[in-house]
C-alpha cells in the first residue's frame, strides 16, 4: 500500500472483483484515476480473477450458443459503439465526466453541491461537494457508509488530513466535521448512504445539508 | 428476481471446497495460446480461433455468473454477450497488458452489475479498461509473462482458505455477508480474513522478484 489515506484492502478488492455498490465504486475509480500505485493493484487483481475464472468448472452451453453469437456478431458488422459524452467540468478525474451533473444547490455560506447522476443503490448516491476555504461543514454523522474522494484542496478533520486523492471511509459510528484547509476551495465526491444526522441543534437548522 | 434465486441457489454451491493447486494444471503455454487466438480474431475475424475460445471461456463465463446466483439461463446469456464483447472488442486487446483469461475476466467483470442489479442499468458502471494507454516500456513484453508466472507461483503460496476466501470474494454476490454466513464467521473476520489474504498476496508478489 502507498502512502496517502487509501481505500481499505477489501473495498479494492471488492472493486475489482465488480462487487462494490455503483455510488461505491464511482467514488473508488475517481480515487484510481488520482492514485496510479492502487490502479496498478487493481489491474493485478483483474490477473487473479483471470486465473480464478481459468480454474472455474466449466458449465454446458447450448449446442447452438456459438452459432447464436456468430450470428449476431454478423449482423452487426461495422457497427461502432457509441461512446458516452463526457460533462462539461474539465477538472473532473476521467471516471467521473462520464456522468450528467444536476445543478449546484446552495447549501450554506462557501458551501455547494450537485449530483454526479451515477446509478444509485438503494438510498446511496453520489454528489459533488465543494466546501470554501476556512469553512466546515456542520458536526454530522450517517445513516449508513460515506465515501469521499478529494479531487481539489484539501480538508482535515479532528484525526486526519486529506489531500488531493486521499479516500476517507466513514460510517455510522464516525461523528466528524471537516474543514478546509487549503487556499481554495475544497471539491470533493462524496458516495452517501442513508440520512445525515447532524450532531445539536444549531445543526439541525442547517436544512440544506441534511438534504444532501 | 434473480435476487431472490441469489438466496435459494447459493445453498446448494460451494460444497466442495478445493485448493488452488489441486485444480490448476501445470500448463502455462495454454494461455499464450488463448492470446494468439484473440489476436488471430481481431487481425482476421478468424472464426476458427473464436470458436476455440469460445468452447474454452463460455461455460467457465456461464460458471462464473452461476457462482453469483444467477439461474442457467441468465448465465448463458451473459457468456455469450461476454463472448460477443470478446468478439467486437478484439482490436483492443494487447497481450503485453493482460492475458486473454484476464483481459475476459475483466469484460466479465465489467458487465456482471448490469445483470445483477436491475437499478445499474440506464447509466454506466466504471469500467476498467486494460487496453488504456500506460507509460510505455521496452521490456514490457518480457515483464508480463514473468508477471503471469509470478502470480501463479504467488497464488500457489497463499493457503488453501486464503485461497477460498479470494474465490468467494471474486465471485459472489454479496461477497462480506456471504462469506460471513458460508464459513460461520462474524463480519469483521472476514474482512480481516481477505485483508490478510490480500496483504500475502502483495508480499508474495514483492518477494516473487528474486525467488521465483
Amino acid at each position: 500500500m502507498t502512502g496517502g489515506h487509501n481505500p481499505s484492502e477489501e473495498r479494492l478488492l471488492a472493486y475489482a472483483a465488480g462487487t462494490l455498490s455503483p455510488p461505491e465504486a464511482v467514488v473508488v475509480a475517481a480515487h484510481l484515476a488520482m492514485r496510479p500505485q492502487n490502479d496498478a493493484w487493481v489491474r493485478t487483481l483483474q490477473s487473479v480473477g483471470g486465473e480464478l475464472l481459468d480454474d472455474l468448472e466449466p458449465e454446458p452451453m447450448p449446442d447452438d450458443a456459438l452459432a447464436r453469437v456468430l450470428a449476431r456478431a454478423e449482423a452487426d458488422a461495422g457497427q461502432v459503439l457509441a461512446s458516452t459524452p463526457l460533462n462539461d467540468m474539465v477538472g473532473l478525474p476521467e471516471p467521473l465526466r462520464r456522468y450528467a451533473l444536476g445543478p449546484w444547490r446552495w447549501l450554506g455560506p462557501g458551501m455547494r453541491a450537485r449530483d454526479v447522476h451515477a446509478p444509485r443503490d438503494g438510498d446511496c448516491r453520489v454528489i459533488l461537494l465543494e466546501i470554501g476555504p476556512g469553512r466546515e461543514t456542520p458536526r454530522h454523522t450517517h445513516g449508513g457508509i460515506e465515501l469521499t474522494c478529494v479531487i481539489h484542496g484539501a480538508y482535515a478533520t479532528e484525526t486526519a488530513r486529506f489531500d488531493v486523492g486521499d479516500f476517507e471511509e466513514a460510517d455510522g459510528e464516525v461523528l466528524h466535521q471537516p474543514r478546509v484547509v487549503s487556499p481554495d476551495p475544497c471539491l470533493c465526491v462524496v458516495a452517501l448512504d442513508g440520512q445525515i444526522e447532524l450532531d445539536g441543534w444549531l445543526g439541525r437548522l442547517m436544512q440544506p445539508f441534511i438534504k444532501l | 428476481m434473480i435476487q431472490t434465486f441469489v438466496r435459494t441457489v447459493l445453498g446448494s454451491m460451494y460444497g466442495q471446497v478445493s485448493t488452488y493447486q489441486r485444480i490448476r494444471p501445470p500448463v502455462t503455454a495454454v494461455g499464450g495460446e488463448h492470446d494468439r487466438l484473440i489476436e488471430a480474431v481481431a487481425l482476421r475475424r478468424d472464426r476458427e480461433a473464436f470458436a476455440r475460445l469460445f468452447e474454452h471461456f463460455a461455460p467457465r463465463l456461464k460458471a462464473y455468473l452461476m457462482k453469483a446466483g444467477a439461474p442457467a439461463g441468465a448465465a448463458e446469456d451473459f457468456a455469450q454477450d461476454a463472448m460477443l464483447t470478446v468478439w467486437r472488442k478484439a482490436e483492443l486487446f494487447d497481450s503485453s497488458k493482460a492475458r486473454a483469461a484476464t483481459w475476459i475476466f475483466t469484460i466479465a467483470r465489467n458487465r456482471r452489475l448490469d445483470v445483477l442489479r436491475q437499478d445499474a442499468r440506464r447509466t454506466p458502471m466504471p469500467e476498467i479498461e486494460l487496453s488504456q494507454e500506460e507509460p510505455e516500456r521496452p521490456d514490457q513484453v518480457v515483464l508480463m509473462a514473468e508477471d503471469a508466472a509470478r502470480l501463479k507461483t504467488a497464488m500457489a503460496r497463499l493457503t488453501a482458505d486464503q485461497i477460498e476466501v479470494l474465490r468467494l470474494a471474486f465471485f459472489q454476490d454479496n461477497p462480506h455477508s456471504e462469506i460471513a454466513r458460508r464459513l460461520d464467521l462474524p463480519l469483521g473476520t472476514v474482512k480481516s480474513r481477505i485483508r490478510k489474504a490480500m496483504i500475502k498476496l502483495r508480499t508474495l508478489l514483492d518477494d516473487a522478484g528474486g525467488e521465483a
